[in-house]
């Protein structure tokens, strides 16, 4: 019984796995409340066992949609197609800190220059949303939960090259360099 | 010192050398260890320290070492410490040893970076806030993150930093010298990448200056280049110049179609516009480089644009009309079988299959491409035909290229860079039958005429040895040669030749000889989907309609089709194709539509929306599925997913994006082309584009671009200058 409120508590969350100690334990209040509907809830009635089950996650094994009850609108759902791929090199710099970080990007709608102060605007709520993710399989499952329509683009990686100084200096081959 | 060899000096090396060599060989093919910051990395003999590093994800600040660049080894930023190394070493350019122990972040390292900062900051201004490079500059973020924290300059004579004057180096870099740290790069990537040795270096000490010596523009179709490899602001982009800061903008991965290699691109805009576009990474195609047409055209996509649908009425005047009215005046026109619709050189793969399936279901199969490409034998049946086999990366491996009537430098920009990258790092030979042509490497040009093919299929010409001793041998031939009325028994002879090339040279089967170097980057595509080369039978056939799909190079005319044909273009920009037409619907530009593109290799690659279309302009598959619902002949797909859906029924690989999809068949196709009648012509091997002011405009979106045209003005400038000299091939 109790594990039936719960799993239906946590497809009613809007919350996403991570957040759900909260469910489980709104969940054995309920139970707790059931039998015994007169009293306050006392903390100390939480036995040592139920704590722990307090601080445990709950996996749902079948594929969850959320998008029934994120509250974003049907046609931000049913419309929208997502690139999930890797923040790419900057071609102006050296650095790669912020390089190859898995992300979700929306298609693009349209923007206009706001007349009065010549900002970017957009009636696309889903533009600046930016999420980043730690691999690709995680995106694909925020994407699947939501009801996204998807598609992946794999990274592009640098293949090592042989370097040397002394090709500089190499007496017959091309690679001599006479200017600098 | 010693500088005599070294048998002179020492009496027993003689004796010594033998043996060393044979450690040395032993060690070559052996991984050793060493310890980046105590982390173990085993590496090759031969990787400098600084790509060890890389290896265990330690980044060394560096301002002159580029990893497509030779090592310079001069800004010092790279200094790290060594463990019983009296003084820090230079990583970009020291080879790593066994069991050496790198400390990267040691007091040494971090005193050595901070008085290399500090001594390129006493001579370089602080103007951030007015620089383009600010927020992407590498200055910046290196001074913020192994710079000191306060500054020792006191200019107490109120002398000033040193000043450097700005150097005239074209319309697309421009110079801001004063801020340069002298890393080098600029000139290390036109000597060795550009193959343009016109930059360098003057003066001494804190005299020294980069430029070009005498006043000289820096005329490269790779020049645009040197912008994103400057870590500092002194070469900045002259277009993108005042314009935005980078974060402000938004980037959207794209795909480059000037040309057909598909470079693909980093779109950044703002509020509607498109700002700049810069390379993205890809090893496959174009590494990290952009040609000029491709970076610096964008200005083109803001004018000479079709913003609203035009009919013609009936006093001969196009008049801007709303989409109903002109897409119910264009279904009145098409209900007819005598259509017949050609495709230009930036469609997409979905509103090609869209404008098929339209003409197809209204009873017509008269579609064209507008570069022509020989019917006989194989014809474009088999892909092997029309495809650059052997993929652009590979050539860099090549050790012999014959090159047919093209000239890459200015057809496909990027790929003649890897053939000169080749020539450089890989030893290779260019042999090159076509006029004479500067293509920044040198080549054998065996002359122009056609009957050198049929010498060299036949083994008489002295080429041919080359080609049979040759272990990794290509032949590339440009499309525009195939486009001749003698195309088919020149590419029957290329075929011929490749296959012999393939056995006298005993090449694997993996490597294919035989290449077609596009111009177009609907071309593939279009084969692809079977579109049929060439506009020669619609002036025989005079349809009724004729549905013009952005093409735009002229090469069907009002004439070719007579008073009576009602002319349909669909495309972004105003040129011939609108000016001869009777209804005209706006379509989206590269940068407004989700479209996909097949590159000369066969590379299914797809653009990404960076902007809504301007006005009216729709995107290009969803004016031809609305225009069929007004038919009556609904086409069946709505969405993005499922035009692509379809699209992949007719050839599956054009939805496997970042894909190659291999074309075999070869030997068949040479087979078939055993059967071709045709002979060949007398006329000598052209190409069209010979020198530089021909590269600049080669299609609607350039030819539309104020920058192309003030390039075309600076090579016409340079000319006249008293340094100008003409190539030496």
């Amino acid at each position: 019984m109790s594990s039936m409120i719960g799993s239906k508590l946590c497809r009613a969350s809007v919350q996403l796995m991570r957040c759900q100690p909260l469910s489980k334990s709104a969940c054995c209040l309920s139970s707790i409340k059931s039998v015994d509907v007169a009293g306050p809830l006392d903390l100390k009635e939480i036995t040592g066992k139920e704590r722990k089950e307090l601080q445990e996650y709950i996996t749902v094994d079948q594929p969850m949609d959320i998008s029934l009850v994120s509250g974003v609108p049907e046609e931000h759902i049913k419309t929208r197609l997502v690139r999930i791929a890797t923040t790419p090199k900057n071609p102006m710099q050296s650095g790669t800190h912020n390089a190859n970080n898995w992300f979700i990007q929306f298609d693009t709608r349209e923007r206009w220059e706001n007349p009065l102060m010549g900002w970017s605007s957009t009636g696309d709520p889903l533009s600046n949303m930016s999420v980043t993710f730690s691999n690709k399989e995680d995106a694909i499952q925020h994407c699947e939960k939501n009801g996204w329509k998807y598609f992946v683009e794999e990274p592009k990686w640098k293949t090592p090259k042989v370097k040397s100084y002394a090709f500089n200096f190499s007496w017959n081959k091309r690679t001599r360099t006479s200017t600098k | 010192m010693l500088r005599g060899p070294l048998t002179k000096a020492l009496p027993c090396a003689r004796i010594l050398s033998p043996v060393k060599t044979l450690s040395t060989s032993a060690i070559n093919n052996e991984k050793f260890e060493v310890f980046i910051d105590d982390k173990k990395v085993m590496v090759d003999p031969g990787t400098t320290v600084l790509q060890a590093a890389a290896m265990v994800g330690v980044e060394i600040p560096r301002f002159c070492y580029h990893e497509r660049l030779s090592v310079a080894g001069n800004c010092r930023m790279c200094l790290v410490e060594v463990e019983k190394s009296a003084k820090p070493v230079a990583a970009c350019a020291m080879p790593v040893m066994k069991g050496w122990r790198v400390k990267t972040n040691s007091e040494m390292t971090r005193r050595a970076r901070e008085g290399v900062m500090e001594f390129l900051l006493v001579n370089h201004p602080l103007d951030c806030p007015i620089c383009d490079q600010g927020g992407e500059c590498d200055l910046q973020d290196q001074s913020m993150a192994f710079g000191s924290d306060r500054s020792r300059f006191t200019d107490i004579d109120h002398s000033g930093k040193r000043a450097v004057e700005d150097k005239d180096i074209g319309p697309l870099v421009k110079t801001i010298m004063t801020r340069c740290i002298h890393c080098t790069r600029c000139i290390r990537f036109a000597s060795e990448v550009a193959g343009v040795d016109d930059l360098g270096t003057t003066g001494r000490g804190s005299d020294m200056q980069v430029g070009t010596y005498v006043e000289k523009l820096f005329l490269s179709e790779l020049s645009g280049n040197v912008i994103d490899l400057c870590p500092v602001g002194a070469l900045t982009s002259k277009p993108y110049s005042f314009t935005a800061r980078p974060w402000e903008t938004r980037k959207t991965e794209s795909v480059d179609v000037l040309d057909a290699v598909g470079s693909n691109i980093i779109v950044s805009t703002r509020t509607g516009e498109v700002l700049r576009i810069l390379p993205r990474l890809n090893e496959d195609i174009n590494e990290e480089w952009l040609a000029d047409k491709g970076r610096f055209a964008y200005d083109g996509l803001k004018r000479q644009r079709l913003l609203t649908p035009f009919v013609r009425n009936c006093q001969g005047q196009l008049i801007a009309t709303e989409w109903e009215d002109a897409l119910i005046a264009v279904a009145q026109k098409l209900q007819t079988s005598e259509i017949a619709g050609v495709v230009g050189s930036l469609a997409d793969a979905e509103s090609m299959v869209a404008l098929k399936d339209l003409l197809n279901r209204l009873g017509s199969e008269d579609l064209y491409t507008e570069y022509p490409f020989p019917l006989e034998g194989s014809g474009t049946d088999l892909r092997s035909s029309y495809l650059l086999n052997n993929k652009i990366a590979r050539v860099e491996d090549a050790d012999l290229v014959l090159l047919i009537g093209t000239n890459p430098r200015f057809e496909a920009p990027l790929f003649n860079a890897r053939l000169r990258k080749g020539y450089l790092t890989n030893e290779l030979d260019v042999g090159y039958i076509g006029p004479k042509v500067d293509l920044r490497y040198d080549y054998e040009h065996l002359g122009e005429s056609t009957d050198l093919i049929k010498q060299l299929a036949s083994g008489s010409h002295a080429f041919s040895k080359k080609l049979a001793c040759a272990k990794k041998p290509l032949i590339v031939v440009g499309a525009d040669l195939l486009s001749r009325p003698d195309g088919a028994a020149i590419l029957a002879l290329v075929q011929q030749l490749a296959a012999k090339v393939t056995t006298d040279a005993n090449v694997s089967s993996e490597w294919k000889v035989l290449n077609v170097l596009q111009k177009a980057a609907s071309q593939v595509a279009a084969l692809d989907l079977g579109y049929k080369p060439g506009t020669a039978s619609i002036r025989d056939k005079k349809p009724k309609v004729l549905f013009l799909l952005g093409s735009d190079e002229g090469t069907i005319s009002r004439g070719d089709v007579g008073q009576d044909c009602f002319i349909i273009y669909q495309g972004h920009h105003g040129d011939h194709g609108a000016s001869i037409a009777d209804a005209i619907l706006p379509g989206a530009a590269y940068t407004e539509k989700q479209g996909t593109y097949v590159n000369t290799e066969g590379r299914a690659q797809q653009t990404l929306t960076a902007v809504s279309p301007p006005g009216l302009a729709r995107e290009d598959w969803k004016i031809i599925r609305a225009l069929s619902e007004i038919i009556g002949e609904k086409l069946p797909y709505d969405t993005l997913l499922e035009i692509r859906d379809r699209l992949g029924q007719v050839a599956p690989h054009l939805i496997r994006y970042g894909e190659l999809e291999e074309a075999n068949y070869a030997e068949q196709a040479t087979e078939l082309a055993k059967g071709v009648s045709s002979n060949l012509s007398s006329e000598p091997v052209d190409v069209k584009q010979k020198n530089l002011e021909d590269y600049y405009m080669t299609d609607p979106v350039s030819r539309a671009s104020g920058t192309m045209a003030k390039c075309i003005q600076a090579v016409h400038k340079q000319k006249q200058s008293k340094y100008y000299e003409e190539a030496v091939n």
